[in-house]
């Protein structure tokens, strides 16, 4: 998809998460950094619509956050920090068919879609179990998957290898290597975005550099070490 | 902490429709109002317990499940005992048990799912009459059973809390986080219902 940000600006009060911002992405992946605080969370909700900007406007395709809201959060799949607050059903099988019944999707074709997201991300023995049961990388996988079944174009992660042991992270870093759709991910595992072709660097809600991974991690470290 | 308060099962009640279930809750609630004589309402509660009590929950899990509502009907009751009479008390507290045990088998054996699917089913005529989205009347209804295990859960461990640092329990103490991070969670379902597009299709 690609991506515009037009002097969007984001406000709570008089506290500014996100400075004005004008910036145009259309790379298949693309790595948001900095300190906690930095403006990457607020960055992201902003481009699916999660939250409006204060002033400018995002657009992804055309379609506007605000204006066409429906449309971009059809098109878009949001993976949270703590996935366990997004699976919203207590049997995972269940929870995975939400997105596309509520998408009106039923009967044969829907347990089809279940099982073959669920086959994809070899999750399937997962499939009677409730989230408490599952490792941390199992939910993220769990989340993914009730997310890919919608069939986005874009999947946004909001640090997705937050509180994840090195076998976890492998397992989620993989999973993102092998999305066919367009991917923005947010993340203090510096290794997870370092190969990505786009990597943008936020610090006290403004973008402070945009580039490839190697550069964008090494002007990460020289502003955090300040 | 996601938990449910479906129980995995083969019974009699597991495999009946989730419409006849709630048929069936709403015919058996409306006649046992109809109902004074407490020994009919006595033996009412003990089928409706002997069919809780027979759905593999454990007698123990079973009962702490049910133990603010029980305490609420048992004060209830004694209320009634003082400002009604000690016979009224009585047929209105085995009423309220025997629907509470009913209603419980229902829940226990229906899973979440399947309540969203059968709330939605059955509000889609005032969906056609304009007056709201079906899907949304189901998901609501489905949030709430969700919520009631997590509260309790956050109970319990905001009971733990008290316990490591060595405070007493008081609902001082314990109601204000209850509130705020049940609240929290609330606000993030919200979002991830938004996010997963869930809501208002």
């Amino acid at each position: 998809m690609h991506i515009i940000f037009d002097k969007a600006e984001l406000r709570f009060g008089e506290r500014v998460a996100l400075h004005p911002l004008s910036l145009q992405l259309s790379e298949p992946r693309i790595g948001v950094i900095g300190l906690n605080g930095s403006g990457k969370t607020s960055f992201a909700r902003l481009v699916n619509g999660l939250v409006k900007p204060t002033s400018g406007r995002v657009t992804l395709d055309g379609m506007d956050t605000v204006a066409d809201a429906k449309a971009v959060l059809a098109a878009t799949g949001f993976i949270f920090q703590n996935p366990a607050n997004q699976i919203i059903l207590p049997l995972i099988r269940d929870d995975i068919a939400m997105g596309p019944k509520a998408r009106g999707l039923k009967g044969k074709a829907l347990d089809e879609a279940v099982e073959a997201v669920m086959d994809r991300f070899a999750i399937a023995e997962l499939a009677e179990r409730r989230p408490h049961e599952l490792s941390g990388g199992q939910l993220q996988l769990a989340a993914l998957a009730a997310v890919v079944v919608t069939e986005p174009k874009l999947i946004l992660f909001d640090e997705p290898t937050n509180q994840l042991d090195l076998k976890n992270r492998a397992l989620v870093r993989r999973a993102i290597d092998g999305l066919e759709q367009q991917a923005i991910v947010i993340s203090h595992d510096l290794d997870l975005v370092s190969g990505f072709g786009r990597v943008l660097v936020f610090h006290e809600g403004r973008l402070a550099f945009d580039g490839d991974g190697a550069e964008a991690i090494a002007r990460y470290r020289e502003t955090a070490a300040c | 902490m996601l938990t449910s308060l479906y129980v995995e099962g083969t019974s009699f009640l597991h495999r009946m429709s989730v419409r006849a279930k709630l048929a069936g809750l709403m015919i058996i609630g409306l006649a046992l109002f109809l109902v004074a004589n407490p020994v009919a309402l006595g033996f009412a509660l003990l089928v409706t317990a002997t069919l809780y009590l027979r759905l593999g929950l454990g007698v123990g899990e079973a009962f702490r499940r049910l133990r603010p509502v029980l305490i609420t009907i048992a004060f209830f009751g004694l209320v009634n005992v003082v400002v009604l009479s000690p016979h009224e008390a009585l047929t209105s507290t085995l009423r309220l048990l025997a629907i509470l045990f009913l209603a419980a088998s229902v829940t226990a054996t229906t899973t979440i799912a399947d309540f969203i699917d059968t709330i939605t089913a059955l509000l889609v005529p005032l969906e056609r009459l304009g007056l709201m989205k079906a899907a949304d009347g189901g998901l609501a209804f489905g949030l709430v059973l969700r919520f009631v295990p997590d509260i309790a859960l956050r109970y319990a461990v905001l009971k733990e809390a008290h316990a490591a640092r060595g405070l007493t329990l008081k609902p001082q103490t314990i109601l204000g986080p209850l509130i705020i991070s049940t609240l929290k969670e609330a606000d993030s379902i919200a979002e991830a219902i938004d996010a997963r597009g869930i809501r208002g299709q």
